[in-house]
């Protein structure tokens, strides 16, 4: 009997994928390098919503928002404006250091806990670990 | 800033409720708090979608003369929990060299099984023998008796090659680690989210979660504030099997960490195309 085949020459199959940079700065007329809206490509909600509520925590920004533009089309825009204290890249750069930095505190409070507690975990069990 | 700066400002803690271990469940329950819903969902989000496993995803019959079609027993192998220790030391197969699967993005099960007695004989996942050493379906000691894939009658035999992969949730639900994800915030309904439907009263009619000891009750002539925002998360991970909860979580958030890693990386590389004054980073990537 055939084995049913995936179609390779598609690349990613089932896995939701959109070609392209993975992040870009949308064409806008303004002049401001205040504001700013980036096109996310294979990100959703996962990342758009956690970036949007760390990057509208800090001072100097007047809006932060993310919308996923079409269910079928696997990417996210964020749009940042700010004062002009710092222009838009720079705080969705601080944003993503921010939100590495409370991931990774929040992976050590973790594991610490775990091993308070007496129980183990595996040693460099993280698969996809570069 | 680092880790343990960011801690002492605003970092969210963990409470460790209780860690299972046993045949039947294995889970972990905690707080996370003082965080924000965003970060919290994320958190619950990749655990669910995009922790990597492995899972049966080709099937080829040799004969099937069962009464469940072939399309049947497939999508029954597929949802299989298969061990993942290992998944690390598998590449996925579109990243890899192969035309189509090979050892180093899959990993091959045979199951043959032919009733040949007057009673019924009950395939199950003991019955399906891997290549390799731990991918293999999940099984909770000796005494397990694995996972009803089909019944045969005399004389009925099923005998298939299954080829599994490494996959996410992402793609297809069979790749989740999580056999379910306990999410739940301000157990009292004091931020009023939700809305019960009641029919006379609505304490014994919604009786509060295990959670709600935690949380001071609502006072009967508590004002509402309506800038109050949720600030425990109250998680459960329970796995399949293929992975230890406590490894999801962490590898959930490590994850996570790199998804983040890779846009910071390239944000810079448009910031520096446009000449803007990027900051340079804070702190090495995590
Ligand atoms: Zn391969």
């Amino acid at each position: 009997m055939a084995m049913t085949e995936p179609s390779y020459e598609h690349g990613t199959r089932g896995v939701p994928y959109i070609d392209g940079p993975k992040i870009v700065v949308m064409a806008s007329d303004s002049q401001d390098p205040g504001s700013a809206t980036f096109c996310i490509r294979n990100e959703d909600h996962t990342l758009g919503n956690a970036l949007r509520y760390i990057i509208m925590k800090k001072c100097g920004l007047s809006f932060c928002g993310y919308s996923v533009p079409h269910p079928s089309e696997y990417q996210i825009n964020l749009r940042i404006q700010t004062d002009g204290t710092i222009t838009a890249v720079d705080a969705l750069h601080q944003g993503l250091s921010d939100l590495i930095d409370l991931t990774a505190h929040v992976k050590e409070t973790f594991t610490d806990k775990i091993k308070q507690g007496g129980y183990e975990l595996r040693e460099g069990a993280d698969p996809d670990a570069e | 800033m680092d880790a343990t700066a960011f801690a002492q400002e605003t970092g969210p803690t963990i409470t460790l409720l209780e860690v299972k271990d046993s045949p039947e469940t294995r889970s972990v329950s905690f707080i996370l708090s003082k965080t924000d819903l965003a970060t919290a969902n994320a958190l619950r989000r990749v655990m669910i979608a995009e922790v990597p496993t492995m899972a049966i995803d080709l099937v080829e019959f040799e004969s099937n003369t069962s009464v469940l079609t072939d399309e049947f027993l497939a999508h029954r192998l597929g949802l299989i929990p298969l061990n993942s220790e290992q998944v690390g030391t598998i590449t996925y197969t579109r990243e890899c060299s192969c035309q189509q699967y090979c050892p180093q993005c899959s990993v091959e099960l045979h199951l043959n099984v032919r009733c040949t007695e007057d009673h019924t004989r009950e395939v199950t996942t003991r019955d399906l023998v891997s290549s390799h050493t731990s991918i293999a379906p999940v099984l909770n000691g000796p005494n397990d008796r694995g996972i009803l894939i089909a019944k045969l009658r005399k004389g009925q035999e099923i005998n298939l090659r299954c080829i599994a992969k490494k996959g996410t949730a992402k793609e297809h639900a069979k790749w989740s680690p999580c056999a379910g994800v306990a999410f739940e915030y301000d157990p009292h309904n004091r931020l009023r989210h939700t809305t019960y439907w009641i029919e006379d009263d609505v304490k014994s009619e919604w009786p509060v979660s295990a959670n709600g000891r935690f949380e001071p009750e609502v006072a009967e002539d508590e004002p509402f504030d309506y800038n109050a925002k949720p600030e425990a998360f109250y998680m459960t991970v329970e796995g399949t099997g293929a992975l230890d909860p406590k490894e999801i979580v962490t590898t959930g958030l490590r994850i996570l960490q790199a998804k983040l890693s890779l846009v910071q990386l390239l944000l810079k590389e448009i910031a520096e195309e446009r000449g803007a004054v990027a900051r340079p980073p804070m702190n090495g990537f995590h």
